[in-house]
């Protein structure tokens, strides 16, 4: 099947009943979710993950990646409304959003967030559709050492990009390896760290990981906030005015868009770092005219204008090479594994059509925003006003009922609370849960690329550094030695040449 | 957290010498054990290591570090302006009698009750007990928590209708027979819905 056949197929099966029907409901309750105060995408999307198991996977995935998108746009609700981001990614809308909501334009503001965030979403998509035919040439090049690479690459890259000590990120990720080889061994049929249970045997199911991990963790730091009450706000402004604010400032809106969608292409980086660094370049380059922190629109217009296009860019990583870059797009490529679809050659050759379909439903679904986003402007503040003590006892009932589904497992429910009460502690001090959870979900396939590496060379670890027979293995080896060194020996090499 | 992954990293990186795992399957665990080993291990001792590796193993860094700084900078520079009296204080009915208990372990702790006795009695009948003990605990509305409950043990009615998930029998306890059988009134509401 040539690139442009499967481009076409893609496109029946995004526009298909009930596929469209998926993204509609997916758009919705990412709005929904990102609105609400503590939850946000990946909570969403890891307790929707186990209800999509009868679903065939096109759909499924769909699903997932609209409840993104939506909530990308609907975190901005709660940002400008009562100045607690629905979602980390919407920190950064707070900055002037709710100071333009103080000043009584809390239409115009939610106006330029769903404008700015579904226009550029829907240029991204345009993008990423016309970047695929050298992605696949890219991805097809790639071999078992060079994906083993990429796995630890991704996990090195992680660590340094969410901040924190190397070493803590690289123990959170090896900690995910570990935990992912727990049950029957993948080249062998021995049961490994069972300790002679039998409900261990099929291992710890990755899903119920992720549940654990954003699902019941975000519940218990949900807890510990304090409630913000949404009553009576009052939203006024006009949203015409808004949606022509965003055209009143094109570079401001195509320049974020591009930071959003680059930074989205670096695996570990999501939508939190794109959106600040597209305010900060805003607020450096309009420094003399600008009034940021006290409800300038362009602080709204950069940070909305890179959430969504990031979404897009982190789709190259993640079906690419598996390698996500955020929570989101862990649980994404939960979801992609979950339904027995590989990232990387297959989705790029056999399955093209699969991954051009979920990149039509991104365009589409950018459309579908802009419609409810500025459908909903006047309702928005009901969102905001559900209490968090109703939504905690309803995401855990929903998290068990999920993770047992997985397997009639009560492993995995178990493995939720472990996980869970891991994961809050993880976050306090300061470990990457990104790469944890990248660790577990990648685990089985590092480990049976990892074994297939060694087959090829007859045991000769060589084969992940030999500059001329893997060529491509020797680049990665150095990037990963400069990823997790390069900070360090920087100093020090600049210390040499200044006393030359 | 450090002590506990340093146990846990022994305990991966030993149990395949002492239950003798075929290489196949002992090289990557034990390879994983020993990063998690070594890492937490340096972690633990990090205030008595020599200058270099103590910045190594220490130090926080990030790519992003000067957009970051940079960040740091305009927050701090001009913040908006604080909501704080839109923050209300969770109220509790323990509070009410002069007991103060810590939300996140009030969370952990009921759901942990949650999972136990779910698996001895069948999540479906456990289900509204917990949804209804959790939110009148934080003086949720009663009729709000008795919806919410209905609205759980629905959602696990769907689970077990359509996935042929078995959340109404226990370990210890199967209450099962006790299960109306709710398609019975599937049609009424098909109608209702249909008006």
């Amino acid at each position: 099947m040539s690139a442009l056949e499967a481009f076409f197929e893609g496109v029946v099966i995004a526009v298909s009943w009930p596929v469209i029907g998926y993204m509609a409901i997916g758009l919705l309750l990412g709005i929904v979710l990102g609105a609400l105060p503590g939850i946000g995408s990946p909570v969403g999307m890891a307790i929707v993950l186990p209800l999509t198991l009868p679903m065939d996977a096109t759909p499924a995935i769909i699903l997932l990646t609209a409840i993104y998108a939506g909530a990308m746009y609907g975190g901005s609700i709660a940002a400008i409304l009562i100045n607690a981001p629905g979602t980390e990614s919407a920190a950064a809308t707070t900055l002037d959003g709710y100071p333009m909501s103080k000043n009584g334009l809390a239409k115009n503001a939610l106006a330029i967030a769903s404008t700015a965030s579904a226009l550029n979403g829907f240029l991204a998509a345009i993008a990423l559709i016309l970047l695929s035919p050298l992605l696949i040439e890219v991805v097809l090049a790639f071999g078992s050492p060079e994906y083993f690479l990429l796995a630890v690459l991704g996990i090195s890259l992680i660590t340094i990009v969410t901040q924190g000590s190397i070493v803590k990120g690289l123990v959170a990720g090896a900690l995910g390896f570990m935990i992912s080889t727990i049950g029957t061994a993948i080249l062998t049929a021995r049961p490994r760290y069972t300790f002679g249970q039998f409900g261990l045997y099929d291992g710890i199911d990755f899903v119920a990981a992720l549940i654990g991990m954003f699902a019941f963790a975000e519940m218990m730091k949900l807890a510990a906030q304090k409630q913000i009450a949404g009553e009576d706000l009052e939203i006024a402004g006009s949203i015409r005015e808004g949606v022509r604010t965003v055209f009143r400032y094109p570079v401001t809106t195509i320049k974020s868009g591009i930071i959003g969608m680059g930074i989205g292409m670096v695996p570990g980086s999501g939508a939190t770092t794109s959106t600040f660094v597209a305010y900060a370049e805003e607020a450096r380059s309009s420094a003399k005219d600008g009034k940021f922190g006290e409800g300038d629109p362009r602080g709204v217009i950069a940070p909305e204008a890179a959430n969504n296009p990031t979404v897009s860019g982190s789709l190259v990583p993640t079906l690419s090479f598996g390698i996500p870059g955020s929570g989101s797009t862990a649980v994404l490529l939960g979801g992609i594994l979950m339904h027995g679809l590989q990232p990387g050659p297959v989705l790029f050759d056999e399955q093209l059509q699969i991954t051009y379909a979920l990149f039509v439903s991104v365009f589409l679904g950018n459309v579908l925003i802009l419609a409810v986003g500025l459908s909903i402007i006047p309702y928005a503040s009901k969102i905001t006003e559900l209490d968090t003590n109703v939504i905690i006892p309803m995401v855990i009932v929903l998290s068990y009922a999920g993770a047992f589904t997985l397997n009639r497992n009560w492993f995995d429910v178990g493995a939720v609370i472990a996980l869970g009460v891991l994961g809050f502690y993880m976050v306090r001090y300061n470990y990457s849960v990104i790469a944890f959870v990248l660790g577990i979900v990648l685990g089985p396939i590092a480990e049976e690329n990892f074994f297939r590496s060694l087959q090829i060379s007859g045991g000769e670890y060589r084969i992940f550094v030999h500059p001329i027979d893997r060529p491509l293995s020797f680049v990665l080896s150095v990037a990963i030695f400069l990823v997790l060194f390069g900070p360090f020996l920087k100093p020090k090499l600049e210390e040499v040449i200044s006393r030359r | 957290m450090l002590v506990f992954l340093f146990v846990l990293g022994v305990v991966f990186f030993v149990e395949p010498l002492i239950e003798e795992y075929p290489e196949d399957a002992r090289v990557f665990p034990q390879l994983t054990a020993a990063a998690v080993l070594v890492g937490s291990g340096l972690l633990l001792v990090r205030n008595y290591l020599p200058g270099p590796i103590r910045s190594f193993v220490a130090e926080e860094v990030s790519i992003t570090s000067d957009t970051t700084e940079l960040d740091d900078d305009l927050e701090t520079a001009e913040p908006p302006e604080s909501d704080e009296e839109r923050v209300v204080e969770k109220e509790t009915i323990g509070s009410e009698y002069g007991y103060e208990v810590n939300d996140t372990a009030f969370v952990v702790v009921t759901a942990i009750v949650y999972f136990f006795a779910g698996w001895a009695a069948g999540f479906f009948w456990v289900t509204p007990f917990y949804v209804v003990f959790y939110t009148l605990w934080y003086k949720v509305r009663v009729t709000k928590s008795v919806f919410l409950a209905v609205l759980a043990m629905a959602i696990l009615w769907v689970f077990m209708e359509f996935l042929g998930m078995p959340f109404d029998q226990g370990h210890v306890f199967d209450f099962s027979p006790f299960l109306p059988d709710f398609r019975q009134f599937l049609p009424f509401f098909l109608e209702w819905g249909g008006r």
